[in-house]
């Protein structure tokens, strides 16, 4: 069946638009917009481009996305399967972070659940019932009743000690990215050398990011840096992390990364610029990735990675234009030269 | 018995102060149906207030371990916003008390067994050539402490301290907690929360408490140890009586709230679906079995006389998909349509196939089952099932019966074959006459079930899809021609033009017809009709061996009996009679099992997936029935 979905794949590659289709986009007139959707193979953006809800906007992006891994999930099995399935639990990882915001915040339950990204067919969590716990402690006692119990607990205790939402935010994110990476190694084996290229990209870009974060945005520790980085073991490994961690600033940290890393870093100062160089360079591996034939769930989860930031653009764009801002401005945002 | 009731689409205008005393009636009727949109009549605030004081209660309910119910008066009344508000309010009140109460015995569960550990790890510590009240002293050289940790986060803090300058070291483990020394040099570069932050807290750190004069005197810890388990027996007691005192507290009015919010359901219900409005009056829309309209109206003009206004009409085209199913069947059918239901509900207006699908898988059970005796049994255990599984009494007694049909056919009764004489045949007679009856079988089974998808098709106005699709006319062509060009074939005279050409006909209509459905590039598009139409193709075939299995297990039950009679020939009398009975019994509870789901995964692979689709949507009329709450803990 991977010869199934390997062509299932090739098959979408129509759905990633160049880098002209985006522009045309971004010229288009407002009355043409919906057709140029349309004819992109999003339709469901086109209906929902007159809304003033930029929530609604999202939702229907996230739709898009499950929808397509669905398709690409039907002929895996096994440990496979799950992985993907689990690459779909961040949308919901970020809905239990809404709902503890929204707990935090004393949202009524209708607010809350206007907040929440519908996920369907991938959905585990009874939203209904948390969202009428009282309070964030039973919030998450309950959370811990459910699939997201090993993503929850830690968090909680860590909340409890603290009280810091940082630290649940924190805590979560570092739980899922862990749980990922875990699954990911159990079947790098057996899938072929890209799948582990595209999760190193994934693991390292995300470290560095939050390494210059946590360190230099938040004024947090080293050894505290260290502790929520992700389980590292691909480029930057636990020994340079360590030495990461401790540098004095930005120009300290990227002094210390490996050619491979620094490389595509010279001469950026300022962290949304490292993390926008990053995240292009990853776009560019994942579009390699993406063109190698053979490795299907590598190509899929390439796939996955190039529809989900194409989509954000695009999201970008209707926002900007919805703002009424200039088109160079959208052009620079959505990096359409 | 074929089809659902027919529905009358209403709309029912009455004023706004009035519409939970509406919702009211319309749930004591138990005829009314909700359906369309729903926004306007100012009843979205009384359903949130609605579902936030059920889960209150619910929680409140499952936490005191009560759980009985309270009868709903004939004459009582529905709570307006502002009483169900007033409730909810009391309620939240109630919860907060109950929800302190709890986490207080979470915590005191937890602090339980933290003393439990601490009893074993003090008395490691005990032995460590190491004083603790020297090493936690706040002015020696080392920063250090004790402390415990999940035993999971235990490598990732070790690395993390390192980057500090600090060293860990586990020294004893209980469950998935690791109790830890963690220490490092005491400098002048600030205190060691700056230098570790919030770390210890986000690896869950939990200060370890020890006794000072723990090293000089280790009996200090078990008095320490045995302070701290009085003063949490003390708190637990406590509890209790708090626990109680609540409920003692609050027990009578709480069952009246419960009455309350079973009142104020239906209009909650309402709130999501059918009720629009606008100023002064509000809408209910929905469903309403034809037969019911006349009593409805009736008794809303004892109740209203008057100030409403009803209008009904029959279902239109644009109603399609959206009409509710009513199934109303005899009482011999009812614990039959559990076969169906297990799968999902028929669209208003096709064919219900809760009768086909009772009388093909009762057939096909005892045709896989046939034996007077192993069907007695069945029967008989059928009829004696009680409590939960009564539900499946009329099912098993059925199959039993079935069975005995069958094996009186078959010439067995436990097995033995020489009692009576078989109406037809043994199976081992000649299996290979057997095999071709279940393959005929299955070519009448697969042929229906593609007519009642197309029948339903035709019902739905889906006139391309009935005709073309290769689960449709087309399909059924192309199965029925293939089949008797096969036949001729295997007899000697040729596959034939005439279904050779009927077959590629069918075929070039089904790839027609995918092509015009699949969205997608040309490429794509040809993909699928290529994969789509050899898959219908083959999947066909496939399904039709499939029914090999009935006769597979008719044979295999012979064969099992053959079994256990060779057992028992080699045996004593007494070991023959043993060997027999416990052979029949290993029959009639495995291989029945066995059969029973081979047979329902016959009904619902072979045939459901082919035309029922079992996404109809059942009609769920507004009832008054008290809130759900979970037994108690």
């Amino acid at each position: 069946m991977h010869v199934y979905l390997d062509t299932r794949v090739s098959l979408f590659r129509s759905r990633l638009w160049p880098a002209a289709q985006v522009a045309g986009l971004i010229d288009a007139a407002d009355a043409e917009l919906p057709g140029l959707l349309e004819q992109g193979g999003l339709a469901l953006l086109a209906g929902g481009y007159a809304d003033d809800d930029p929530r609604s906007l999202e939702a229907r992006i996230v739709a898009i996305l499950l929808d397509e891994t669905r398709i690409l999930l039907r002929p895996l099995a096994g440990p496979a399967r799950q992985f993907l399935v689990y690459w779909t639990e961040r949308f919901e990882v970020s809905n239990v972070k809404s709902l503890i915001r929204a707990k935090m915040a004393g949202d009524s339950a209708a607010a809350t659940a206007a907040c929440l990204l519908d996920l369907g067919y991938f959905a585990h969590l009874d939203a209904d019932a948390l969202m009428r716990a009282e309070d964030v402690t039973e919030l998450m006692r309950r959370l811990e009743r459910t699939d997201y119990a090993e993503i929850v607990r830690n968090a909680r205790q860590a909340f409890e000690e603290s009280h810091d939402p940082f630290i649940l935010d924190a805590t979560l994110d570092r739980a899922y990215f862990d749980g990922l990476v875990r699954r990911a190694r159990a079947i790098e084996a057996t899938t072929g050398p890209g799948l582990a290229r595209l999760m190193a990209d994934l693991v390292d870009r995300t470290n560095l990011v939050w390494l210059l974060r946590y360190r230099f945005n938040y004024g947090l520790p080293p050894a505290q840096v260290y502790y929520l980085l992700l389980t590292p073991g691909y480029r930057l490994t636990p020994t340079l992390l360590r030495r990461l961690v401790g540098a004095e600033d930005i120009a300290g940290v990227l002094a210390g990364l490996p050619d491979e890393l620094a490389a595509p870093l010279a001469g950026a100062t300022a962290i949304p610029e490292i993390a926008d160089r990053l995240e292009r360079r990853a776009l560019e591996r994942a579009w390699a990735e993406f063109s190698r034939r053979g490795e299907a769930l590598a190509r899929a989860l390439a796939y996955l990675i190039l529809r989900e930031a194409g989509l954000r653009d695009l999201r970008g764009i209707l926002r900007g234009r919805r703002l009424g801002l200039a088109r160079q401005d959208i052009r620079l945002a959505a990096g359409v030269a | 018995m074929f089809r659902a009731s027919p529905m009358l689409r209403i709309e029912l205008l009455c004023l706004a102060s009035e519409s939970q005393e509406m919702a009211l009636l319309l749930a004591r009727q138990g005829d009314f149906g909700p359906a369309g949109p729903a926004g306007g009549a100012g009843a979205e605030r009384y359903r949130e207030l609605y579902l936030e004081a059920c889960a209150r209660l619910d929680k409140i309910m499952e936490y005191c371990g009560q759980h009985d119910t309270a009868p709903i008066p004939d004459d009582a009344i529905a709570p307006n916003e502002r009483e169900l508000a007033g409730i909810n309010h009391r309620l939240q009140a109630i919860w907060q008390a109950c929800s302190g109460c709890h986490e207080q015995e979470v915590r005191m569960a937890e602090e339980k067994s933290r003393l439990e550990m601490l009893r074993e790890t003090y008395a490691r510590l005990a032995a460590l050539d190491v004083d603790p009240a020297r090493l936690l002293r706040r002015d020696g050289l080392l920063d250090s402490r004790l402390g415990q940790i999940p035993v999971a986060n235990l490598k990732r803090l070790s690395e993390a301290l390192s980057v500090a300058g600090y060293l860990l070291t586990e020294f004893d483990r209980a469950g998935d907690q690791a109790f830890v020394v963690v220490a490092g040099p005491r400098s002048d570069e600030g205190p060691a929360a700056d230098r570790l932050g919030g770390l210890l807290a986000h690896a869950g750190w939990r200060d370890l408490p020890v006794p000072p004069e723990l090293r000089t005197d280790p009996s200090v810890a078990a008095e320490y140890l045995a302070a701290e388990g009085r003063r949490l027996e003390g708190r637990v007691a406590d509890h209790c009586e708090l626990r109680e005192r609540h409920w003692l507290q609050h027990a009578a009015w709480l069952r009246q709230a419960r009455v309350l919010l079973a009142l104020a359901r239906p209009l909650a219900e309402s709130a999501l679906v059918g009720l629009s409005g606008k100023g002064q009056l509000v809408i209910f829309s929905g469903w309403v079995p034809k037969r019911a309209l006349a009593g409805l109206r009736a008794a809303l003009e004892v109740r209203f006389h008057g100030r409403y206004l009803l209008t009904s009409h029959e279902p239109g085209p644009a109603d399609a998909g959206k009409v509710p199913s009513l199934l109303s069947y005899p009482a011999w059918l009812r614990p039959f349509t559990a076969l169906t239901r297990g799968y999902g509900v028929p669209r208003y207006g096709e064919f219900d196939p809760a009768l086909f699908v009772a009388a093909c898988y009762v057939l096909l059970f005892g045709a896989m089952f046939g034996d007077v005796g192993h069907g007695a049994v069945l029967l008989v255990a059928g009829l004696a099932l009680r409590g939960g599984l009564a539900r499946l009494r009329w099912i098993v007694a059925a199959a039993g019966l079935a069975s005995v049909g069958f094996g009186v056919l078959y010439g067995s009764v436990f097995g033995y074959e020489g009692l009576i004489e078989p109406v037809w045949q043994s199976p081992l007679h000649d299996p290979v006459r057997l095999l071709k009856l279940a393959v005929g079988f299955g070519v009448g089974f697969i042929a229906a079930t593609l007519l009642i998808n197309a029948y339903n098709r035709l019902r739905g106005h889906r006139w391309g899809a009935a005709c073309l699709a290769g689960d449709g006319l087309a399909g059924l062509l192309f199965y029925l021609a293939a089949i008797v060009g096969l036949n001729g074939w295997l007899a000697g005279t040729g596959f034939g033009l005439g279904p050779g050409l009927l077959a590629a006909a069918a075929m070039l209509a089904m790839a027609v017809w995918t092509g015009l459905e699949t969205a997608g590039t040309v490429g794509e598009r040809l993909v699928v009709v290529l994969v789509e139409s050899l898959e219908s193709a083959t999947k066909l075939f496939a399904n039709t061996l499939s029914f090999l299995r009935v006769a597979a297990f008719s044979l295999n039950h012979v064969a099992l009996a053959l079994a256990v009679f060779t057992i028992a020939g080699g045996l004593g009398t007494l070991g023959h009679g043993v060997a027999v009975v416990l052979g029949n019994v290993v029959i009639v509870v495995l291989e029945g099992g066995i059969v029973a789901i081979q047979a329902l995964r016959l009904m619902y692979y072979e045939g459901f997936s082919r035309f029922f689709a079992g996404d109809g949507v059942e009609f769920r009329p507004l009832r008054l029935v008290a809130p759900e709450t979970r037994s108690g803990t």
